[in-house]
């Protein structure tokens, strides 16, 4: 075996790169945590976590909607729960100020036509209502009740979301 | 040598006049059948008539009931400058005098009763891949919706567009009732997407790229485009492109049908009103466009 000089200062430099990867990876991850507990105090933050939830929850009925997923009462009721919950506090998210900034999908239109914004949620909050309330105990009861409060979803975003 | 130059310049104009002509079919060209307004209300949403005739309620698109009157006034902006689309309702104003074959040439050869080019921001080159009864049955429901009086202004179009004349040498270029593609042609189902797709849903006008004249650059098929409306840019929808290349068949159709993608968003900008469309044809209409979509 003959003698490498470089090999000792390799494996020395590994060492320094591997403690300077994880200083960074700690700093990277205390920074993240920072900006989270800041972004989570924004209204386009909160909002944007809300909407992702009722996302969630519309894949689980929707995909029963759709024929992919079996219908199963009770999943689809804790859905149209998630939903409701999120219509209730929804409308307060979207204060005087908060029109823009962290990438928001929130259209102008919410502020300058205010209470047609309110009526489309209000609408959708009826809609998921009506289908709590029907308890729908299969896919064909579920169909129209649940297909009204998705084309809900539908008629707001076409006015009141930027679309990308 | 004078009267060379006159006589060079005399064959010039004549070759150009004889270029840019307007070519038109003939009552003998039009298939025999007997007009069907059921068959035709299909074509109707098939060719998405309304996203553009629809007339406006109070600056917005029209919705519902609204989108059965056709009196036209949407404004286009294009780079070309801006487009008014007309009123196609059946009133004299609008299409109310039209004959059969009047209707036929303005939809599959792009002129008008009075013999002159309609702009192609009329989609009249994709209207004449799909087959001619389509539009005999068309005409026979748009004659059943309300008639509605009022003409719109001409087109506000930079130079060279605004010359009207030259759309006959774009034609030569640009109007081939052909197929755009030929996969999968044995299949019957992936046959029939491709008549709603490249003819009377005219996808490939907002999905495929223009070159320098706006012609459709057919080698870029369907592969996304700039927005010439605004902003962004209209999606990829082949198979190979980042965004519709995951969905299943079901799943183009679906999103068709109900607006909603596979993660259960919902459709966006000027899609919302095609889809609209889309879902008042029938469940192998939207099985068929899927079919075709995933063949390319």
């Amino acid at each position: 075996m003959s003698y490498d000089p470089i090999a000792p200062a390799k494996g020395k430099l590994q060492t320094m790169s591997t403690a300077t990867t994880l200083r960074a990876t700690f700093l990277a991850i205390s920074l993240a945590f920072a900006s989270l507990a800041v972004a989570g105090d924004t209204p386009q933050h909160e909002r944007h976590e809300l909407m992702e939830g009722v996302g969630e929850a519309a894949k689980v009925v929707g995909g029963m909607l759709k024929g992919e997923i079996e219908y199963d009462n009770a999943a689809a009721m804790e859905s149209l729960q998630t939903w409701a919950d999120a219509a209730a506090e929804f409308g307060g998210l979207f204060p005087e100020g908060s029109e823009t900034g962290e990438d928001t999908e929130a259209a102008p239109a919410i502020w300058e036509d205010r209470s047609g914004f309110d009526a489309a949620l209000a609408a959708w909050t009826e809609a998921v209502d009506a289908a709590i309330a029907a308890n729908p105990a299969t896919l064909e009861d579920a169909k129209p009740v649940v297909g009204a409060a998705f084309g809900k979803c539908k008629d707001c975003h076409d006015t009141y979301r930027i679309s990308d | 040598m004078r009267r060379v130059v006159v006589a060079l310049l005399a064959i010039a104009v004549v070759a150009v006049w004889w270029i840019t002509a307007p070519s038109t079919l003939s009552v003998s060209d039009l298939p025999e059948l007997s007009p069907d307004p059921v068959a035709g209300e299909r074509i109707f949403w098939a060719g998405g008539c309304a996203s553009c005739h629809a007339t406006p309620v109070d600056g917005k698109r029209a919705r519902g009931e609204d989108k059965l009157i056709l009196g036209g006034g949407m404004e286009l902006p294009s780079p070309y400058g801006v487009f008014r689309v007309p009123n196609i309702s059946p009133h004299a104003d609008g299409i109310g005098d039209w004959s059969m074959t009047d209707f036929v040439n303005a939809m599959q050869r792009g002129v008008s009763p009075g013999g002159r080019h309609y702009y192609p921001s009329f989609p009249y080159t994709s209207y004449a891949k799909a087959p001619a009864s389509d539009f005999i049955h068309l005409k026979a429901y748009l004659d059943t919706l309300p008639a509605i009086a009022g003409r719109t202004d001409d087109h506000s179009l930079g130079f060279p567009w605004s010359i009207r004349r030259g759309i006959g040498a774009w034609k030569r270029l640009y109007l081939d009732p052909a197929p755009v593609t030929t996969s999968g042609a044995a299949d019957p189902l992936i046959k029939h997407g491709r008549q709603l797709v490249e003819g009377l849903g005219h996808c490939g006008e907002c999905h495929t790229a223009r070159d320098s004249f706006g012609g459709l650059q057919t080698d870029q098929w369907l592969a996304g485009a700039p927005n010439l409306e605004g902003e962004g840019r209209i999606p990829d929808i082949t198979p190979t492109g980042e965004n519709i290349g995951s969905w299943s068949d079901k799943d183009i159709a679906y999103y068709l049908e109900s607006g909603f993608t596979p993660e259960f968003d919902t459709v966006g900008g000027t899609m919302v009103a095609v889809q609209e469309n889309m879902a008042h044809l029938t469940p192998e209409d939207r099985q068929a466009i899927a079919a075709y979509l995933k063949s390319l």
